[in-house]
């Protein structure tokens, strides 16, 4: 197993950031450490890296006893959200940097650099200064850098949370394809459970310091431990004193099924291709339902309809009200 | 319109007031005497420059003032740097006291610094003196206290430049230093040194200037005597007095030249740093 990390703890003054975290992280897979801002997965992932040190607890690395390791003795590569590029020296001089620190013979760090530089399709801007490259060419050279030293574990802390939309969906598929190619041991901490569900083999939900469920993209959707999981992982609304996906929601115009809920059409909003309606029931005022738009024809503001959970539908029972 | 182009016309007005008013509060304040030392120097050409540079007592001066000067800022760089590294990079108890200290020489008089090190180091009375004597080392009434008069005066400076700097650059590349393998003496030597380059420089220009023009510090710790501890600003002050004014003309003229061409040899080099 290559990262195992048991019973860290970690305060930053009063405030908890890691309680008696422990977790395994396994060797040759891509994790994400999924959850909200000031959760503590940036720190469980600072730690791991060396960055950061646990008060408590002990991490090992594909068996090295890692806790007190410093940094630069961990052999992790690490990149930043926003980017830390060595911003006085060129694309190539960046890759570079850890090979050189290792004193490795010139030819092979050139021959390295270039092999990576293609891998990152930044070949052609290796004499360039960082200034010089937009956000997802910084991300992708610091991508590089790191994995020149042929890191045991490759860790990444928000890696496209400082990029706009369209490229940061672009770099993570690439990110994906990239790993189904190197197949180093990958970490990366995100709070966007899309980017999550799309690019890990695993994911880590992460709140208030605590691990609050493990498990594939599918396992973690399908049978979320909590209503915290649930919530965070995609929409949900209440019905009846339950969580449910919008998705999960059927509507029937008349009352001719077991258990169906009436209410009122408060809101009809289409959005591209799916239509969201606001629905007020004698128990729930507001009570969101997405269908698609062959589904919602007919439907419109003030309507009279029925919803019923469709079959298969997973519903948690709420814990905490849901605002 | 017209009363759009009004607008205009006095947002000119006073651009041109508030030009002209800058523009001569400078001309009056720092261009014009300095220029007048700059005329006396060479009221009859060469021969107060070559008359002061033929006196032992003057070139010893500015021997004592390079030193001195020198030495000052050498010591100045070294330290700033580290206790700027230390103020950005570490958390540790008394950091605001520390850098509360650090203001003190801006604000405490040169003469209140020389007397301070007259009472600590001074050879009959002070606290350090009479062991140092014993060991051979004079402090006061010689270059030692003068050095130490002007690290003091000086102190801020680069700290002062450095620090805003190391702030705004962040810790982030000196972590993927880190994480890269590089250890801290590599991370500061391929990593922090060049990213803070400019800041030093600029640093080390504003010691040299301020070490070189130090006075009153200097005066009380030196003994202010001719040929043996006298630099060069206390040479035009002794030269003045004793009525060769036309060589305290000129050493001046040098003291303000030197620090003239440091300060164009930075604005010159200091644009690179736009493209680099």
């Amino acid at each position: 197993m290559s990262i195992e990390i048991s019973g860290v703890n970690k305060k930053f003054g009063d405030f908890v950031a890691l309680q008696d975290v422990s977790l395994t992280i396994p060797t040759g897979q891509l994790t994400a450490l999924l959850g909200p801002s000031g959760g503590g997965k940036s720190t469980l992932l600072r730690i791991i890296a060396g960055l950061e040190n646990a008060d408590s607890g002990t991490v090992t690395i594909e068996g090295v006893e890692a806790t007190h390791l410093p940094a630069q003795k961990r052999n992790v590569g690490f990149v930043f959200q926003h980017y830390a590029a060595f911003k006085h020296m060129s694309v190539a001089k960046n890759v570079a940097f850890g090979l050189e620190i290792r004193k490795r013979p010139k030819d092979e760090v050139k021959d390295k650099v270039a092999e990576l530089l293609e891998l990152v399709h930044l070949s052609q801007f290796a004499d360039r200064l960082p200034s010089q490259l937009s956000g997802g060419q910084r991300q992708r050279m610091a991508l590089a850098r790191a994995l020149a030293v042929e890191p045991t574990v490759l860790l990444l802390d928000e890696p496209f949370g400082a990029l706009d939309a369209k490229v940061r969906k672009e770099l993570r598929e690439w990110l994906r394809r990239l790993h189904d190619e190197v197949h180093v041991t990958t970490v990366f901490v995100t709070h966007d459970q899309e980017e999550a569900l799309e690019v890990s083999d695993e994911i880590v939900v992460i709140n208030n310091g605590i691990v609050e469920q493990i498990g594939s993209p599918d396992e973690l959707y399908d049978k979320p431990a909590n209503d915290f999981v649930m919530s965070f992982l995609g929409p949900v609304t209440s019905l009846g004193g339950s969580l449910i996906r919008p998705h999960d929601i059927d509507l029937h115009d008349s009352d001719g099924v077991l258990g169906a809920v009436p209410g009122v059409i408060t809101r009809f909003t289409r959005v591209g291709f799916e239509v969201r309606l606001n629905i007020r029931t004698d128990f729930d005022d507001d009570v969101l339902v997405t269908l698609t738009r062959s589904h919602a024809r007919g439907l419109e503001h003030g309507a009279k309809v029925w919803l019923v959970p469709n079959k298969g539908a997973l519903t948690v029972p709420v814990m905490v009200p849901v605002a | 319109m017209a009363k759009a182009r009004t607008h205009l016309e006095q947002a000119a007005g006073v651009r041109w007031s508030l030009r002209l008013l800058a523009v001569g509060y400078v001309f009056m304040l720092v261009a014009w005497p300095t220029g007048l030392i700059a005329k006396h120097t060479f009221a009859d050409g060469f021969t107060a420059l070559s008359a002061a540079f033929s006196d032992p007592d003057v070139t010893h001066a500015f021997k004592m003032t390079a030193i001195v000067a020198l030495t000052a800022v050498v010591i100045n760089t070294v330290f700033g740097v580290g206790i700027s590294l230390l103020l950005t990079r570490y958390e540790f108890p008394g950091k605001r006291v520390l850098s509360a200290l650090i203001d003190v020489p801006l604000s405490v008089s040169p003469i209140v610094v020389g007397l301070a090190l007259v009472l600590v180091y001074n050879v009959q009375y002070g606290w350090f003196g009479p062991t140092l004597e014993e060991n051979g080392i004079q402090v006061i009434f010689a270059s030692p206290g003068m050095i130490m008069a002007t690290v003091f005066v000086a102190l801020p400076l680069v700290i002062r430049e450095v620090v805003p700097v190391l702030q705004e650059i962040g810790d982030d590349m000196e972590q993927a230093a880190r994480s890269l393998g590089a250890n801290a003496l590599q991370t500061f030597r391929r990593i922090t040194l060049p990213s803070i380059k400019w800041a030093v420089v600029y640093g080390v220009v504003l010691s040299l200037a301020r070490s070189i023009g130090e006075y009153g510090a200097v005066k009380v710790v030196s003994g202010n005597v001719a040929g043996k501890t006298q630099t060069a600003t206390l040479v035009v002050e002794a030269k003045y007095q004793g009525f060769q004014q036309s060589t305290a003309y000129a050493t001046s003229f040098v003291l303000a030249f030197a620090a003239v061409v440091c300060i164009v040899i930075v604005s010159i080099l200091r644009p690179k740093e736009d493209h680099a």
